[in-house]
């Protein structure tokens, strides 16, 4: 068993409205474990040599959907868009990324308390070691969070149904901060109305853990920040205009060429019967457009939204 | 426009030229000879595939 062969590295309890930010290495596991049960976990990850560099909710849920697990990656932002951690282990797999960290602006709205328990700021309080402000607080990938989206298309939290010893298994695909907290929403069904104590493990991992891991593809475009037209982190709070700025967007000016096609009446009538007219109305070319890009997307396109196919071929 | 009088009708399709990189990009997989081919090769395709799937 590769788990029972894992080498503690360290262990501790996050208590209720509590976070800590560990440093975790490439290759080393971080698990995030129920101590009790029903309590969700949030969490915010940075690249430990370049806090400039973090795991952004939006790539993540674009590439693995709503509710990543086990077998799914947690990306980095654009420009970087690197596979910062590997799920390895989900025993639950029920985790959101579609709803941002509470905050104090919502328990003074919605409950009349100015200071309570929540998420952005124990998560900004966890990261101040390490000299991270408040404002460098990024999405939270919510752990143990059971969300739905309704018919209307608004996101929910329903209750979880977590027990002592459920966890989450992360493999470090590099040097990370990582920052869990023990969310602080007791007046709301997302830990069941009650704070529990969480287990936070970090582990060596074992070469049958790594050999786990989907190749995962390399870019051109996964860019670093020496390839940066400004790589210099901006210092003021105050922003101005840079005088010298010539603006540098690629593939600009966008033009556009005429390319005419002969349909014969076969060919025509297939067109007639498959034009977007709703979207489009007479504009034959804008439909035809329409028809060849989407052959092409469905003909070639190995994962929707422009994800990253993985060796597993789970992207999805 | 839309008519069907002629037995042949011309369509003319506005694309920018990272559109045509990726058309140009595909023909060297070898599906078509030309960009026009292609475009024809994929109205056939879609077609296909639709009326495919209406008739189960």
């Amino acid at each position: 068993m590769a788990e029972m062969d894992r080498k503690l590295v360290e262990e501790r309890i996050l208590q209720p409205g509590t976070g800590k930010a560990l440093e975790v290495r490439k290759g080393q596991i971080l698990r995030i474990e129920q101590a009790s049960g029903n309590q969700c976990v949030d969490f915010n990850c940075f690249n430990l040599h370049d806090y400039k560099e973090f795991m952004h909710c939006g790539r993540t849920r674009t590439v693995h959907g709503f509710n990543p697990t086990e077998g799914d990656f947690l990306w980095s932002a654009p420009p970087r868009e690197n596979a910062m951690l590997y799920i390895l282990k989900d025993t639950v797999k029920r985790n959101d990324v579609l709803f941002p960290r509470c905050s104090a602006f919502l328990y003074e709205s919605a409950y009349g308390f100015d200071v309570h328990t929540n998420c952005h700021d124990i998560q900004a309080e966890a990261q101040r070691e390490y000299g991270l402000t408040p404002d460098d607080v990024h999405d939270s990938f919510n752990f143990f969070m059971c969300t739905e989206v309704a018919m209307d298309g608004r996101a929910t939290i329903t209750r979880q149904n977590t027990k002592a010893g459920d966890h989450v298994d992360l493999l470090a695909m590099m040097d990370v901060l990582a920052i869990p907290n023990v969310c602080g929403a007791d007046v709301m069904r997302t830990s069941n109305f009650a704070l529990k104590p969480v287990k936070i493990s970090i582990f060596e991992a074992t070469e049958e853990d790594l050999a786990a891991v989907p190749d995962v593809p390399r870019m051109k475009s996964q860019r670093v920040p020496s390839q940066f037209r400004n790589a210099t982190i901006k210092a003021t709070r105050e922003l101005t205009a840079d005088p010298g700025y010539v603006p540098e967007f690629a593939n600009t000016p966008i033009v556009e060429e005429e390319i005419v096609i002969e349909l014969d009446a076969a060919e025509r009538a297939l067109f007639e019967d498959h034009a977007r007219r709703d979207l489009y109305g007479d504009d034959d070319g804008a439909a035809f457009r329409d028809i060849f890009f989407t052959w092409w997307e469905e003909r070639f396109l190995n994962a929707h939204s422009g994800a990253p196919s993985t060796a597993s071929g789970k992207a999805t | 426009m839309s008519s069907m009088d002629a037995a042949k009708s011309r369509i003319s399709i506005r694309l920018n030229q990272q559109q045509l990189e990726l058309i140009d990009r595909t023909l060297k997989g070898g599906l078509a000879e030309s960009r026009e081919e292609l475009l024809h090769l994929a109205l056939k395709e879609y077609a296909a595939k639709r009326e495919g799937a209406a008739r189960g």
